[in-house]
């Protein structure tokens, strides 16, 4: 059964003056659960708005999107809060870690957000840390953002994502802020979250990031233009 | 728990911006808890000071009508009678004790020493009905008043006057106006009382009111003033109302009289005083509210600033109301935190103005009402002040939050 499932979704932006642009223009794809997805394209290409649908983050404006075997289309926001909290983690392209918050603690929000006990919250997002490679040494953990590096607070960001054992990994141009060296272990880590069982889906318009993923969906002006599995 | 670390948190981040925010509230908790407590040591002195005059006291002084003021009216005027002391003897169950009073400015003269003190004639009576107490000597009995004896009490002030350190008991001191000269011998000193209401016993000569009315205030029947007790506290406007029911029925007009009652005085008094405090603590509130829009204004500054990690935080999960809630406990944060500095500032204030302003008679009593009063409206001023900025940040769209840099 597919984890996530888009039936002709639409999204029309109202400029005003009855202007309006169709950024997607009818897109119907499914995601297995445990793929590792890249959605490719050009800026302005729709890929952005894509996600943020996928994300529930943003509405359709027409279309079904089912996440999980949940139809997210009449949830109220209150319900597409909890539903971005549990069954889907973001990644984005600056990091957007909270600046007063430390690494841990912001691994910690949104387990807070759930609910979670502190004591069952340090253990979590300890381990968390560990996975992304930041275990060491123990006081990195305290450091606030601007203590780290680009390529430490996007690692951190994973981390944070990874915090409610989410559904889907969705990732916006994770390595887009990043010098080279920093960019390949981020790959990595997606890479071997992909291969313990995560659904990953990475936006880019880089083809070496989408040079990872097993399945490549190429939009064009709102419209997917290729689909291929590469292996 | 959390929220309120991350509270915590993001009003260290800027402290000075925190602490700016806070200074309004933190003034108008002061200047509230300060204005109400001034009220409230203002009416304490002066209802000190009249409750000196001791309980249930009533006096009856002549009515201003007749182009007459004040003082000369009382000595002029022969509007009481000694008739309506009897009367009121007689026929207010309410009252226990009352005595006419014969008072007048004389020179007293003492060897070489001269001063000017009133003159008080009234029966015994008037020692408890006043509550004066004796320094030395004895009070005047019933005894000398049968006898229109020549002996006096003296007041401190007046004993300082013309005896300096003597001890004034046994002394013989004149009473002298125009060509009248009247010798008396001191019986009795009183100890410093103040002013007690419409009296101030430092500066008076006593006299039993026989020897007064014979030999030095002559009214022909007439007394300067009526002073009473009632029989007890609850009984105290009962007699007020007889003895106004005595003199009504003779004179026929309120006009011509007054009762003065220590109840009635300190009921004006704490009305007077009740209404200026009101007066200046709403004052002071306005410096609240004012601080309040200040708080608005930078909670909606920090809304704005912090769009992007409001849209971080949706996409994480936070519900509208999490967001909510955390913008308004920030604001009542700073609001509960301002209250608590601002009523910590209110004692040290009262203890400064305490101590420098003793002599002044000023004085300064914190209440826990006005405490709770002001703390109280500092935190409903940061929930309703808190509340639109922390809704603008709830009403965001996470997407357009996210994309705000």
């Amino acid at each position: 059964m597919a984890l996530l499932e888009l039936r002709n979704v639409k999204k029309i932006y109202d400029m005003g003056r009855d202007i309006q642009v169709e950024a997607l223009k009818g897109v119907s794809f499914s995601i297995e659960e445990g793929s590792y997805t890249a959605i490719m394209g050009h800026s302005g290409s729709g890929k952005s708005t894509l996600l943020q649908i996928m994300g529930c983050l943003d509405r359709a404006t027409d279309g079904d999107i089912i996440i999980n075997g949940t139809a997210v289309k009449n949830m109220n926001d209150f319900q597409l809060a909890r539903f971005r909290n549990k069954t889907i983690g973001f990644v984005f392209q600056s990091f957007n870690l909270i600046g007063n918050l430390s690494a841990l603690e912001n691994i910690e929000l949104p387990m807070i957000y759930a609910g979670v006990p502190r004591a069952e919250r340090r253990k979590k997002s300890m381990e968390l840390l560990k996975t992304v490679g930041l275990e060491e040494p123990a006081e990195r953990g305290h450091h606030r953002p601007n203590q780290l590096s680009g390529g430490q607070q996007q690692r951190v960001a994973i981390a944070r994502a990874l915090a409610n054992d989410p559904a889907v990994i969705l990732a916006d141009e994770p390595t887009g802020n990043l010098a080279v060296n920093q960019w390949r272990r981020i790959l990595d880590i997606f890479k071997k979250l992909n291969e313990s069982g995560k659904t990953i889906i990475i936006v880019t318009h880089d083809p070496l990031v989408g040079e990872e993923a097993t399945r490549t969906i190429i939009l064009e002006d709102g419209s997917i233009v290729n689909d291929e599995r590469i292996r | 728990m959390e929220i309120l670390m991350e509270a915590f948190r993001s009003l260290g981040k800027d402290k000075v911006r925190t602490f700016l925010s806070m200074l309004g509230i933190v003034i108008g908790v002061i200047a509230v808890i300060i204005a109400i407590a001034i009220g409230a040591g203002t009416t304490q002195n002066v209802t000190a000071r009249i409750s000196s005059l001791g309980s249930n006291v009533i006096i009856v002084t002549p009515g201003f009508s007749g182009g007459f003021g004040g003082r000369a009216a009382s000595v002029l005027t022969s509007v009481l009678q000694e008739t309506d002391v009897q009367n009121i003897q007689n026929m207010a169950p309410d009252v226990g004790t009352v005595t006419p009073i014969l008072q007048k400015s004389f020179n007293i003269l003492y060897q070489a020493t001269n001063t000017v003190a009133t003159v008080f004639g009234a029966y015994p009576d008037a020692f408890s009905i006043l509550d004066l107490p004796l320094l030395s000597g004895r009070l005047i009995t019933q005894q000398d008043e049968q006898n229109y004896a020549n002996v006096a009490v003296i007041g401190n002030t007046i004993a300082t006057t013309l005896f300096g350190n003597q001890d004034p008991v046994g002394q013989t001191v004149y009473v002298t106006a125009g060509n009248i000269k009247v010798a008396f011998t001191i019986i009795g000193e009183l100890q410093e009382t103040g002013g007690k209401l419409t009296f101030n016993p430092d500066n008076m000569l006593m006299i039993p009111y026989t020897t007064a009315s014979a030999r030095l205030i002559q009214l022909n029947g007439g007394v300067s003033q009526i002073l009473a007790s009632a029989k007890s506290a609850n009984t105290a406007l009962d007699a007020v109302s007889e003895i106004n029911n005595i003199l009504y029925m003779r004179l026929q007009n309120s006009n011509q009289y007054r009762i003065i009652s220590q109840n009635q005085i300190l009921s004006t008094i704490s009305q007077t005083t009740d209404v200026l405090t009101l007066l200046l603590a709403s004052i002071a509130a306005i410096s609240m509210i004012v601080g309040g829009i200040g708080i608005m204004n930078i909670m909606l500054v920090s809304v704005t600033e912090r769009t992007k990690e409001i849209g971080v935080k949706m996409a994480m999960g936070a519900t509208r109301r999490r967001i909510l809630g955390e913008f308004l406990v920030e604001s009542m944060f700073i609001t509960i935190v301002a209250g608590a500095i601002g009523v910590g500032f209110s004692f040290l204030i009262a203890m400064i103005v305490t101590y420098l302003a003793s002599g002044l008679g000023l004085t300064v009593i914190i209440t826990w009402p006005s405490i709770a009063l002001s703390f109280g409206v500092s935190v409903a001023i940061g929930l309703f002040f808190g509340l639109y900025p922390a809704y603008m940040a709830s009403k965001k769209s996470p997407v357009e939050a996210l994309r705000y840099e």
